[in-house]
């Protein structure tokens, strides 16, 4: 708890560095600004519910940035072809990830990844996607991002943490 | 050599710009529109503020040019969710496609 407090605290310093372009002429405001900032964030999202690991989330964003740039170019291409070859359709994936953050995360991430857009998420976790091309194989995408994910979160897909 | 290499990226953020816009107009339904806007443009904002980044006077600078990315991206992935789902409960069916010549 106290740990989560002071890397919280140091990070939300640090964003108000940032925000304030390096200037320190406001740091009282700055101090004060970081510490309620803490305060909010411990009762939005108490510490302690999924454990993120430093490599698990520099291989997540390595991931990510590589798919949202396979994902822009491709839809640039169809976008600027003569003949786009686009052959949507909407396709139902059934969920292993529990619920909250991760879920989330992959409803959100699967908007930039190559040629999916989450269309609705059920409790139950059934996915709808829809995919630009369904001959691509849409499902693999979308579990190599689960895959990464349930890393990223620690949990083993298909139960709880 | 950073002049050049911020150039370049203003440079490819224009074209995913300029893609994700055709994409737009061309596109048939607002599923396919979804996807042109929502990555090509992500894209586009991601290499421009890179490129930006680049020539910022001071650190602090920099990274406050490229944090605007993920706030970007987190907000248009809600807001393409919310459309795409807002689309499909009104019962929107996707276009289907049709022959090409």
């Amino acid at each position: 708890m106290i740990a989560a407090i002071l890397f919280r605290g140091l990070v939300f310093a640090l964003l108000w560095w940032v925000l304030a372009e390096g200037r320190a002429d406001a740091w009282g405001l700055g101090v004060a600004a970081a510490m309620a900032a803490t305060l909010a964030s411990l009762w939005l999202l108490p510490p302690g519910r999924w454990r993120i690991g430093t490599l698990p989330l520099l291989r997540f964003l390595l991931f990510f940035l590589w798919n949202s740039l396979r994902g822009g170019l491709q839809v640039a291409l169809m976008a600027l072809r003569r003949w786009p070859g686009l052959r949507p359709a909407i396709q139902e994936i059934s969920l292993a990830l529990p619920p909250g953050a991760p879920r989330l995360l992959l409803l959100n991430a699967l908007t930039l990844m190559p040629g999916t857009l989450g269309v609705r998420l059920s409790d139950d976790g059934k996915l709808q996607v829809h995919a630009l091309d369904a001959s691509l194989p849409v499902a693999a995408e979308v579990r190599t991002l689960e895959a990464h994910i349930a890393r990223l979160f620690g949990v083993a897909r298909g139960g709880m943490p | 050599m950073i002049e050049f290499a911020s150039a370049a990226l203003l440079v490819i953020g224009a074209f995913f710009y300029f893609a994700g816009t055709v994409g737009l107009l061309r596109f048939p339904d607002i599923y396919t529109r979804l996807h042109a806007l929502a990555k090509a443009d992500n894209l586009g904002l991601g290499c421009v503020l890179a490129g930006l980044a680049l020539r910022a006077e001071t650190l602090a600078t920099a990274l406050k040019l490229l944090l605007i990315w993920p706030l970007a991206l987190a907000a248009s992935a809600a807001v393409a969710y919310a459309i795409a789902h807002r689309a499909e409960t009104l019962g929107i069916a996707p276009w289907r496609g049709e022959e090409e010549p």
